[in-house]
């Protein structure tokens, strides 16, 4: 099993103000430390138009952590391909990679808010097909770079298994639903004849935290809550994308929120280390701590880091995906 | 007149690092191709914390708002130190001031609307409940960016936008303009660079960017910027027998002549 942790999304919110040039600084402090305490890769995420800055353009915020680290690997999860143009993506993917020694990942998705295909002027009925395109142009032109997609669905994570593309499953998606996604990437690798020879991974976002303390488990799962507040008012819906009925911030917002905070791995150490265990057992090779959460102020960002550097991540080291 | 540094693609964490300690005023990220320019910006930005950062920005292609959010990402990395040079490509003078009027009101603390040649912000294409307007965010750290221009159409852009034009060529600069930066190449050898730098500041130019000869150890290159050309151009009648005299002694360290 290999660990990441994410996902910065450098805001300045209503609830937990910052200035933008902080987010950025914290952002390069925090990817030094977690290449300090042996994370395997970090996450960034991407959104546009919305009033906290939420990041819109991961590939220069990848470069600013690239250009501070010397084995960290930074990956986008997920970069909006259809609102870019891929060759440009490509070039920018090519530069980080070039300039890094080879640590960068490319993750990709589709996209889901109206305003930010209407803003770029993009269709958003376009989506799925600007997608491919991207794709299809990104595998020419930086096949050396790993790629990744975002999916919720068993068929868009089968179609990236026939590619041979690794996928990133969402945090609020319930184990059971990750069990499923798993078993659709690999055999989508599987019916289209193991591209590359080897098995892409699957990773996936997991909301865990280690505590021995009952009031500070309270606090991180309020956290967590606030956390999906955001997605709720970005107007985030699995249903709008698919046929997964669960998780619609949309239709029932405490039904929604009550289910995301439900997926947290939260406890002793040695909780934690059953709860990734069957994390693995459901397929998932690369396991990405969802951290940086609002509300979780840095020093608790940095004590969570360490805690699940010396008390977890030794302890699930040789442990393999099932 | 100043001098700053344009990097080479590639190399721009320790050039510009490099520009720094020698005290230029900043760096020229110039290289790099469509995509890629942000990208090498951030890496010059995070090896300094002083210079300024200029970034050849190549507009014609993709979306103003999608590289207005690049750069207004980029300058926060960067602690608001980026300007840029958009570069307007094959855009003729009309679309190159409706490109770079766009990135400026995406930069500005107001929701952007736009109907121009060129582009529709925000496009109206998906009907019935589309906004009326977009907030472009974050903003850049800086309450403006600094624009300067470049391309072919730079020139007559520049008279429909008032922005200043990184010139080619002494002859090209406006003495009228406060900022009239420009881009030389140097040859390495001190009187031919001495004729080069001072020509450009007598032709008014006030930030000069040098480009060093391929093939050539920068740092050493740069002893000569900072101890004879940048003191040259940087006030009138520089008393030369200051940087022709010895380097002050190296501190040799307690105890070391005992």
């Amino acid at each position: 099993m290999r660990f990441g942790v994410g996902l910065w999304c450098l805001q300045n919110t209503a609830t937990v103000p910052r200035h933008h040039v902080t987010a950025y600084r914290e952002l390069r402090e925090d990817a030094q430390l977690a290449e300090r305490l042996g994370f395997d890769s970090a996450w960034l995420s991407e959104h546009h138009f919305f009033y906290d800055g939420y990041c819109p353009a991961l590939l220069p915020a990848a470069a600013t952590m690239l250009a501070v680290t010397q084995r960290l690997r930074v990956a986008t999860g997920m970069l909006l391909l259809p609102l870019q143009d891929p060759v440009r993506v490509g070039a920018g993917a090519r530069a980080l990679a070039d300039r890094s020694g080879g640590r960068f990942d490319l993750g990709v998705g589709l996209g889901y808010r109206d305003v930010e295909f209407d803003g770029k002027g993009v269709p958003r009925r376009q989506r799925a097909a600007r997608l491919a395109a991207g794709l299809e142009a990104l595998e020419s032109t930086v096949s050396d770079v790993p790629l990744w997609i975002g999916s919720a669905t068993p068929t868009g994570v089968a179609r990236a298994g026939s590619r041979g593309h690794g996928v990133l499953l969402s945090g609020a998606n319930p184990l059971p639903l990750v069990r499923e996604l798993a078993a659709a990437h690999r055999h989508g690798w599987d019916a289209a004849g193991r591209p590359g020879g080897r098995r892409p991974p699957i990773a996936a976002l997991r909301n865990v935290w280690v505590t021995d303390d009952a009031a500070e488990r309270e606090a991180v799962l309020d956290w967590v809550r606030a956390s999906y507040v955001l997605y709720a008012g970005l107007g985030w819906s699995v249903a709008a994308q698919g046929e997964t009925s669960a998780m619609d911030f949309r239709r029932d917002v405490g039904r929604a929120l009550a289910d995301a905070v439900g997926t947290t791995i939260i406890g002793p150490a040695p909780a934690v280390v059953d709860g990734l265990r069957e994390v693995a057992e459901a397929g998932v090779d690369d396991v990405v701590f969802r951290l940086v959460i609002e509300g979780a102020p840095r020093t608790a960002l940095h004590d969570v880091m360490r805690r699940l550097s010396e008390e977890v991540m030794p302890q699930l080291a040789g442990l393999d995906a099932a | 007149m100043r001098l700053g540094l344009a990097l080479t693609a590639g190399d721009e964490g320790p050039g510009a690092a490099l520009a720094e300690a020698h005290g230029l005023f900043g760096v020229l990220v110039d290289g790099p191709a469509a995509g890629a320019e942000a990208v090498a910006a951030a890496g010059a930005a995070a090896a300094t914390e002083a210079v300024r950062i200029a970034v050849r920005l190549r507009l014609g292609h993709e979306h103003p708002v999608t590289l207005a959010e690049e750069i207004a990402v980029l300058d926060n990395a960067a602690n608001g130190r980026i300007v840029v040079v958009a570069d307007v490509g094959r855009l003729d003078a009309a679309e190159a001031a409706e490109d770079v009027t766009l990135l400026q009101r995406c930069w500005a603390a107001r929701p952007v609307r736009h109907e121009g040649i060129r582009w529709r912000v925000p496009a109206g294409i998906d009907g019935h409940d589309a906004p009326e307007v977009v907030e472009v965010t974050p903003k850049p750290a800086q309450v403006a960016v600094p624009v300067w221009l470049a391309g072919a159409a730079a020139a007559a852009a520049s008279e429909r936008l008032g922005l200043p034009v990184l010139a080619d060529r002494p002859e090209d600069c406006d003495r009228d303009r406060l900022v009239q930066p420009g881009l030389v190449d140097l040859t390495g050898a001190l009187e031919a660079d001495r004729g080069a730098v001072g020509a450009w500041r007598d032709a008014g130019a006030t930030h000069l960017f040098v480009r060093l000869p391929g093939g050539i150890d920068i740092a050493e290159s740069l002893v000569a910027v900072s101890r004879f050309l940048a003191p040259e151009v940087g006030m009138p009648s520089f008393p030369r027998v200051i940087a022709e005299s010895a380097t002050p002694a190296a501190w040799p360290g307690r105890g070391a002549g005992a």
